[in-house]
């Protein structure tokens, strides 16, 4: 992984992404849904965004929840 | 004495918001940029502010001195637009919590994602306007107030109706921009020289 601030999970739907948001501020993570950023995709869709640092954490809610994602990648 | 902000390799917004901070601490201020975006964007927020605005493009940055100026701009140029033809602010409307009818949820996102990314494109509007149930954006725990600050620590101002947080109660919890009424409203609306309305 880069080193960048933020990473951001895609998702396969939006109910997904909206899952994984309401399960990590559960969870106490700052994160937050941002449009998918252009050079990840042209599709119209939103993402959640996170701090990198934290990305581990969110992978293991994301699992223990069955929430499928579709990549994670730097911001 | 002139205070230097060197905001050379910083991402947005980071140059308006140190360049702002300096502002409340002297009357000059010398902020060097490495692009012409954050030229752009602190040059805007400094006039907005009151200031002139000297640009000096130099080998290894991008120079501006910014000065206060007496007056603020806002009797300078407010008549101004006018006599520019169309020219003239950028006035966004928001009258609902969410962008679009259909689905609620939906809706919510997406203006989540709209006011989050007039933070990454260009232009910045110059003022946003909240009427109806689009002033519970406004207030506490809302969940686009970080990118609202942002914009308003960019220059762009922010207005909620007032009669709208009267009648949903939420008056005492506002936590960004200004209280405003229909004159404002209706003056800014007619004054602009596009108006986005949502």
């Amino acid at each position: 992984m880069s080193d960048s601030e933020y990473s951001v999970v895609l998702f396969y739907s939006t109910s997904g992404a909206i899952r994984a948001e309401k399960l990590s501020k559960e969870a106490g993570l700052r994160v937050k849904l941002i449009p998918v950023p252009r050079h990840l995709s042209s599709d119209c869709g939103v993402c959640l965004r996170c701090e990198s640092a934290d990305i581990d954490k969110v992978r293991s809610i994301l699992d223990a929840a069955r929430v499928e994602f579709e990549q994670i990648s730097a911001l | 004495m002139t205070k230097l902000v060197d905001c050379r390799g910083l991402a947005c917004p980071q140059p308006v918001i140190q360049t702002k901070k300096a502002m409340a601490e002297g009357e000059t201020v010398t902020t060097i940029v490495d692009n012409d975006t954050a030229k752009m964007n602190v040059s805007r927020m400094a006039g907005k502010e009151g200031y002139a605005v000297e640009v000096e493009e130099k080998d290894d940055g991008i120079y501006l001195h910014l000065t206060k100026a007496g007056a603020l701009p806002e009797q300078t140029t407010a008549p101004a637009p006018p006599t520019e033809g169309r020219v003239g602010p950028t006035v966004v409307l928001i009258p609902s919590e969410g962008m679009g009818r259909g689905d609620d949820e939906l809706g919510g996102i997406l203006i989540r994602s709209f006011l989050h990314t007039l933070n990454e494109v260009e232009p910045l509007p110059d003022t946003i306007v909240f009427v109806n149930a689009g002033v519970k954006l406004t207030v506490e725990d809302s969940l686009v107030l970080e990118d609202l600050q942002f914009l308003e620590q960019r220059g762009v101002e922010i207005l909620a109706c007032g009669t709208c947080l009267g009648h949903f109660g939420l008056k005492a919890k506002m936590a960004i921009g200004e209280i405003s009424n229909m004159y404002t409203i209706a003056e800014t609306l007619l004054g602009a020289g596009k108006v986005v309305a949502l």
